[in-house]
């Protein structure tokens, strides 16, 4: 025994050394010097096959690994001996050995690699993999393909890149969310956000936004990920199988995304400035009725429901201003005036990057500034500082990553969007404005929408992250490393409500009624992450072995506060102006996080790969005892196109097939959900602060799970110049933590617990890439990606008795609703009928919604070209997806209501007899229109909403410079160009008309590099 | 400086031993990483803005945020609100005021059409029962206290209350509901319903209980603002008029009469200071006053909600004095039209000094409870004599009634002036008296029999099929 202790023990000293010394060896190290043949000074150039410079590429002196880059007019010099060899290397391009025998000056053309397949190096998180030699399903979006598209957060950039990726924009408005679906929907409590790294350190993308605050502009979800710069992206990756996400245990469940951000390259100093303008406009207008035909419908209605005398009956006019008391020949187009403007977006880009072939730097500052399409003055603004320094030591042993980024955002925003307004309000409604400007309430009989603007919602918020990874190599083959990180997300929002935006008829002063809301929250995560990593070489095995554990702890802070009644409306902003400031809510929450995670990958052969994940993973967010739970996955991978048969193959170039299972889990449902708990609600009564109950104790509390099994093919073909990339998954979630709906006997609304249910997701996706010609200056590539997934609920104990039955049907997916079915109108009533399924003569929502519309998309994905002509490259991207959605009947169906719809409601039943869509037209104040509601709630309001959409165009011309050192070039890029759909209302890809849809963008934009 | 030739040697020499005990070194490593799987690092204390409920009921003050909370939440939401409760829904669905707003939920109570999916209806049962959880949670806390034998009177006596109260505006909407004691949801959860005779018996019980544990302490401050033993007598009163236990009725009204006095001045009736006031809810943040008279002042025409029916505004006796003083009007710009408007509140938010709060219980309710209760006892006279104490308060002569046909009608009629617009007492008299088909047939165009009792939300239904079947008529 006593050797070992001893080696131990050794072990410990070293490690200690390590830790105190480690600086200090490294410019020791340096230092060293070793007896050599006679140098002398190697210089040259190196350029592609068409004759252009190539900086930035990788020399290497063979014998001494000795390196240099070089720079922008790809000339080089390096110290060698006459008889060494020069090794040149670099992404894209065919790693070159030059002997130098005997040259001054060697001069070096490199050739394109057609696939880069063998180069292309993924970055799975704790470890990065080829992609020849993956074992897991990963998706990746690089620079090249985010940098061409004009958004402003990064999840615009990965719309339809990537197959089993569904990514939906929430709204318009600057600085919204998006929603995410890696896979489907696991889980039946409708979170699906993936876990976000960002360079290594977990980036909270829970919105701190406040429902006092927000809740009519951004839904309250003001999405973090808006501080990251996507021309700050180096790539991003989507972690999608057991195999991948494994290693993230708990978290990994909804996938994972892996934002890289960029760094320096060595070489020269290099400046490069980025300039673009973008002008954004909403796509597509709602046909909605005019005047006339609105008019005509409302009267119809009023006297079909039995009121025409009372039209006549001025103590009735309030009933409907519209028809009595407004101009009938006046005509709005509300959309127009409401959300026609244009959003101006412009952005400018600094950066200043290089370095040595040891240590590189970048830094990079940005300004963005956006208008919004609604009137007024809103406006986002965003700056943004990223650096990052990277740093080996000379003989490659340590090594340094640090990067950090600043960004603060101020938003300006109306407080209620406007398009809800914009689709509803009457054509005839009156002016906005009196001449003279001020507000008008046409005699109270109408709310004026613009009264919205004198209320602001502002948010600011700013993040820093920061993350630094530092790394030794102990022995050969052995490395110690850990990554640092830090990340802090404030937000302070607030929204203004002045006396002055409600009708003056309430007489509302500034002292009974303006008040202030504010929002100040704070997220503050730390997280350190010490590994290990052993490589090892025998002759047919390789083996690649990782330990690692996590420290994080993640601390929420939130105060809302309200203040009332202000002296004067011009004092609204500041708190201490109010007569009763109010604390409606101040929460902190703690989390913790703690966890144990390895990898053992084994290669024999350089063949058969088999890697192995698991963690052990400790959460805050469960009680007592059942805080832990492990995680784990089996990788397996097989280079077949190696064997034999397929060795000698002119047509196949890569062939591989493999597979993985595994379990990850989810912790993913808020903080101190165990507990029973009384909550300081920020309200009194008497004088008595109030206590509210807020929680049912609930100790059974454990971790939801995800069974994650998949199967792929990768193929490649003509020297990989089509490359095919197939997977088959099933992901079976279970032990659901859900949010159970309880009876309001009860005293509360639902129990979050487990439930024995399992939901399963399957599917299809397909990526496909070609170099379709390659011929001198021409160049035409495509990538295709599809993904056909299914979804069902497999199991759910107790779901007849359970109040999800009317939610949910075994065996189908959990995106279903349950709608009633509409026979129509019948033509001797002009009432739509419904159809009674138990026959019982009465419709009863538990019983007659027997209708089922599943409105996940039944396959999806996009298809890009890009096309290149020496300096002019030219892209088109195609999302496409195939998807039910609510149509315009969701909002009405019974035509004559005192709302503008859409002129769907125009072909209505008149008379008997009439075979018509739409019921006969109700001004909606009369019964006897009963079925118009259960209309709203039947198949009737589901109709096709798939879409092909031209999501980016782009058109980049590199400007030819006599000086080749100046690296010039010009963009014109459109997003969300044309949608072509038979879907009738504002925007197929979300269809809530209460949020302004994604806006249609053109950049112009140029670059410039010295 | 070290000889660098030296140092490598050194290194290989190293790799090649450890090559060989590496795996072990692993072995070794991972349950040092284990032992950093620490079950302390993940536990944390609960937030600062959250209390586990264990420790609420270590503190009296902590248990009294908890009642606070109950009071609260009548004051904002459900039946008892000034804004969403029974005073304007009832009074529309009944014969007091005229809805012209548009809302589709209140046209339905308007036009007697109220629909098992409606949102107002759930709002009211969903609050109801939130508030009784709250209760009951509170009278579950304060069974191991170590509290003094007053604090616990005075807490489970308002808890106790509160569950009666809550449980019997359900009944009086819903009929049949189910009454709830505990605290276990998987109890509450499946909970089936109970006859409306059972529920009065179990508010009644509460109530006695309430009173026996408050009635020594003084709890009301002198606004009036918190519960009391008073608080129940004044709602015994009425349960036990409601299932005709005269005496008794007569019994808890006589002991109110002695306590308070009626408010001579009708003007001084509904301000905070009320000396007639049983029991008020206080005003909450700004603006100071009550929820009832913003709902129910007209500011402008067009731009009315609510105004009072023509039968209403008809029966108040020439001379009345509550005509004027507790009904306003106003008229458009071109004086084509006038509304009229229950004005007894008279602050709305734009009056910045608070002036009145949302009276629950008054004095002259119990009045009219003993005239009704004499009367059925075979006190003719002293039926009269209480009656005439109302109205002779409102400048009217006594009543000429006599028998007791006649001054039952005029104890009902007196009844629907007096507490005109106040949480649906219209409503409930029409119902309990069994003459809501017979009044409301008239004048409202969709009136059926059994509108009497509104439907059981039906989202309620679904969740807990327990409590099927559904009212009849929906």
């Amino acid at each position: 025994m006593q050797p070992i202790t001893l080696r131990m023990r050794r072990a410990s000293l070293f490690m200690l050394l390590y830790v105190f010394l480690m600086p200090f060896c490294t410019f020791y190290l340096q230092a060293g010097t070793v007896l050599e043949p006679p140098q002398a000074t190697v210089s040259g150039t190196v350029t592609d096959s068409t004759g252009e410079p190539l900086a930035g590429v990788n020399l290497v002196v063979e014998s001494k690994n000795i390196g240099t880059m070089s720079d922008m007019d790809g000339s080089f010099s390096v110290n060698a001996g006459p008889s060494d060899i020069l090794i040149f290397s670099m992404v894209g391009f065919k790693t070159l050995s030059v002997p130098i025998a005997g040259r001054d000056e060697v001069l070096v053309t490199m050739e394109e690699d057609v696939t880069e397949l063998g180069e292309v190096v993924l970055n799975a998180g704790y470890y990065s993999v080829s992609e020849r030699e993956r074992t897991g399903n990963i998706a990746t979006v690089k620079a090249s393909v985010v940098d061409k598209q004009p958004v402003g957060n990064p999840l615009a950039a990965m719309q339809g890149q990537m197959s089993g990726v569904n990514i939906v924009q929430n709204t318009g408005v600057p600085g919204g969310g998006f929603s995410v679906e890696v896979r489907g929907q696991n889980f039946i409590n409708g979170v699906t956000d993936p876990l976000y790294i960002v360079d290594g350190v977990p980036f909270g993308s829970q919105s701190l936004g406040s429902t006092d605050v927000s809740r009519f502009i951004l839904g309250s979800d003001i999405s973090p990920l808006n501080a990251i710069n996507p021309n700050d992206i180096e790539s991003i990756e989507v972690l999608k199988d057991a195999d991948a996400t494994a290693i993230y245990g708990s978290r990994g469940a909804n996938g994972v995304v892996l934002i890289t951000t960029k760094k320096g390259r060595a070489g020269k100093t290099r400046f490069d400035a980025h300039l673009s303008t973008t002008f954004g406009q909403v796509s597509n207008f709602v046909d909605l009725m005019n005047t006339e035909q609105y008019l005509e419908v409302r009267r119809e209605g009023v006297i079909n429901d039995g009121f025409e005398a009372a039209l006549e009956n001025p103590v009735f006019d309030s009933f409907w201003p519209d028809i009595t008391l407004w101009d009938s020949n006046r005509y709005t187009d509300w959309q127009k005036v409401l959300i026609g403007g244009t959003a101006y977006r412009n952005s400018a880009q600094l950066s200043v990057s290089g370095g040595s072939a040891q240590t590189q730097f970048l830094v990079s500052g940005a300004l963005l500034d956006e208008t919004t399409v609604f009137p007024g003055d809103s406006k986002y603004n965003r700056a943004t500082v990223h650096s990052n320094i990277t740093h080996r030591s000379s003989n490659e042993r340590f090594r340094l990553n640090l990067s950090t980024s600043y960004t603060h955002e101020d938003n300006l925003v109306p407080s209620i969007d406007l398009s809800s307004q914009a689709y509803i309000l009457a054509p005839n409604a009156p002016a906005l404005y009196y001449e003279e400007g001020n507000l008008n309430w046409e005699n109270n009989t109408w709310n004026n929408p613009l009264a919205s603007l004198e209320e602001k919602v502002g948010v600011k918020s700013s993040t820093v992250l920061a993350n630094a990874m530092l790394s030794y190599e102990l022995w050969e083959g052995l490395e110690l490393r850990s990554s640092l990180g830090y990340t802090d997300y404030h937000l302070d929002s607030y929204r203004t409500l002045p006396s002055s935006a409600r009708n003056p008829r309430f007489n509302f002063t500034p002292q009974n009624y303006s008040s202030l809301t504010t929002n100040q929250s704070q997220r503050t995560s730390w997280i350190v992450e010490p590994q290990l990593q052993w490589k090892q070489q025998w002759d047919v095995l390789s083996m690649d072995v990782l330990v690692g554990t996590t420290f994080q702890q993640e601390t929420t802070e939130q105060l809302v506060l309200r203040g009332r009644g202000f002296p004067t409306n011009a004092l609204i902003n500041n708190m201490a102006a109010a007569d009763e400031v109010e604390a409606r809510g101040s929460s902190d929450s703690d989390y913790r996080y703690n966890a144990v995670f390895g990898r053992v990958n084994l290669q024999l052969l350089d063949r058969y790969i088999l890697n192995l994940t698991g963690r052990r993973d400790g959460s805050s967010r469960f009680g007592p005892g059942r805080q832990f739970g492990n995680f784990g996955a089996v990788g397996l991978a097989w280079i077949f196109f190696k064997e034999k048969p397929f060795a000698e193959s002119s047509v196949l170039s890569f062939g591989k097939l493999r597979g993985s299972y595994g379990t990850t889990g989810s912790d993913n449902i808020g903080d101190y959900q165990f507990l029973d708990t009384y909550t300081v609600v920020g309200e009194d009564y008497a004088g008595v602060s109030v206590l509210s109950p807020t929680g049912i104790f609930n100790p059974a509390f454990g971790w939801e799970a995800n069974n994650k099994l998949e199967a792929g093919l990768e193929l490649g073909f003509f020297k990989d110049r089509v490359f095919l990339n197939a997977a088959w998954y099933r992901n079976r979630s279970s032990n659901q933590l859900v949010g159970v709906p309880l009876a309001a006997t009860t005293g509360f609304s639902e129990l979050t617990g487990n439930f024995d249910a399992t939901v399963e997701n399957s599917g299809l996706e397909l990526d496909l890439r070609s170099i379709n010609l390659s011929k001198g200056r021409f160049k035409w590539s495509t990538t295709l990606n599809l993904t056909v997934p299914r979804s069902k609920l497999v199991r759910f104990d107790g779901l007849e008795t359970s109040t999800f039955t009317n939610q949910y049907v075994i065996g189908e997916p959990l995106s279903i609703v349950k709608l009633y079915r509409s026979l129509g109108v019948d033509p001797e009533t002009g009432q739509y009928e419904i159809e009674d399924f138990n026959g019982d003569g009465a419709i009863t929502s538990n019983e007659d919604r027997q209708f089922i519309a599943d409105l996940a998309p039944s396959f999806y994905g996009g298809l890009g070209n890009t096309l290149s002509w020496g300096n002019l490259t030219f892209d088109v991207f195609l999302q496409f997806k195939k998807q039910e959605g609510f149509n315009n009947f969701q909002n009405d169906a019974v035509p004559g209501f005192p709302r503008n719809a859409s002129v769907e409601l125009l072909d209505r039943w008149r008379e008997p007899g009439d075979m018509k869509p739409v019921q006969v037209a109700s001004s909606g104040l009369a019964f006897g229109v009963g079925n118009g509601d259960l209309q709203r709630s039947s198949d009737a309001v589901v109709s096709d909403a798939s879409f092909i959409r031209v999501r980016n165009i782009s058109l980049n011309y590199k400007v030819p410079m006599v000086d080749k050192r100046l690296d010039v070039q010009v963009y014109l890029q459109g997003q969300n160009l044309f949608t072509f759909t038979r879907y009738t209302g504002p925007d197929p890809e979300q269809t809530l008309n209460s949020r302004l849809p994604p806006l249609r963008q053109l950049t112009l934009g140029l670059k410039v590099g010295f | 400086m070290l000889n660098t030739t030296n140092m490598k040697t050194r290194q290989t020499d190293l790799i090649i031993r450890w090559n060989a005990s590496i795996l072990k070194f692993f072995l070794l490593l991972l349950p040092i990483l284990g032992v950093f799987g620490c079950t302390d690092f993940v536990e944390v204390d609960p937030p600062k803005n959250v209390l586990v409920s264990e420790t609420v009921f270590d503190d009296p003050a902590t248990v009294e945020s908890a009642l606070a909370d109950l009071y609260f939440k009548m004051r904002e939401t459900g039946m008892v609100s000034g804004n969403v409760g029974l005073t304007t829904r009832m009074a529309i669905y009944s014969d007091e005021l005229d809805y012209y707003g548009s809302d589709p939920q209140l046209l339905e109570f308007y036009q007697n059409r109220v629909l098992p999916p409606n949102t107002e209806l759930l709002g009211w049962w969903s609050e109801a029962y939130t508030v009784i959880y709250g209760a009951n949670a509170i009278l579950d806390g304060l069974e191991d206290t170590t509290f003094t034998m007053e604090e616990q009177q005075k807490f489970r006596g308002q808890a106790l209350f509160v569950r009666a109260f809550m449980h019997s505006l359900l009944a009086s909407v819903f009929g049949d509901v189910p009454y709830v004691t505990s605290t276990d949801y998987r109890v509450n959860n499946q909970v089936s319903r109970l006859s409306e005779d059972l529920v009065y018996e179990n508010i009644m019980a509460d109530l006695e209980e309430a009173i026996a544990l408050m009635g020594d302490i003084a709890i009301a401050n002198g606004e009036r603002t918190f519960i009391d033993h008073y608080a129940a007598k004044a709602l015994l009163a009425r349960m036990y008029l409601l299932t005709e236990q005269w005496e008794l009725a007569a019994v808890q009204a006589s002991d109110l009469i002695a306590a308070f006095g009626l408010e001579e001045d009708l003007d001084k009736v509904f301000l905070k200071e009320s000396g007639e006031t049983i029991w008020q809810l206080r005003h909450g943040p700004l603006p100071g006053n009550t929820q009832e008279a913003n709902q129910l002042i007209i500011p402008s025409v067009p731009g009315q909600t609510f105004a009072m029916t023509e039968s209403l505004l008809s029966a108040f006796e020439t001379g009345d004095l509550r005509r004027t003083a507790w009904v306003g009007s106003i008229s458009d710009a071109e004086n084509t039209v006038t509304f009229f408007y229950p004005y007894k509140y008279k602050a709305r938010f734009n009056v910045t000094e608070s002036l009145e709060y949302a009276i629950q219980f008054r004095l002259a309710e119990q009045y009219l409870i003993r005239a009704e209760a004499l009367l059925a006892l075979g006190n003719i006279t002293g039926a009269q004599s209480d009656l005439n104490t109302v109205r002779s308060r409102a400048g009217l002569p006594n009543s000429t009634a006599n028998t007791v046909d006649e001054l039952f009608s005029a104890i009902l009629a007196e009844r629907r002036i007096e507490l005109f617009a106040e949480q649906g007492h219209r409503w409930f008299d029409l119902k309990r008296s069994g003459r809501a088909t017979e009044v409301l047939g008239d004048v409202k165009p969709n009136w059926e029999e059994t509108d009497v009792l509104l439907p059981v939300p039906e989202s309620e239904l679904d969740t807990n099929p327990s409590l099927l079947p559904q009212n009849q008529g929906y």
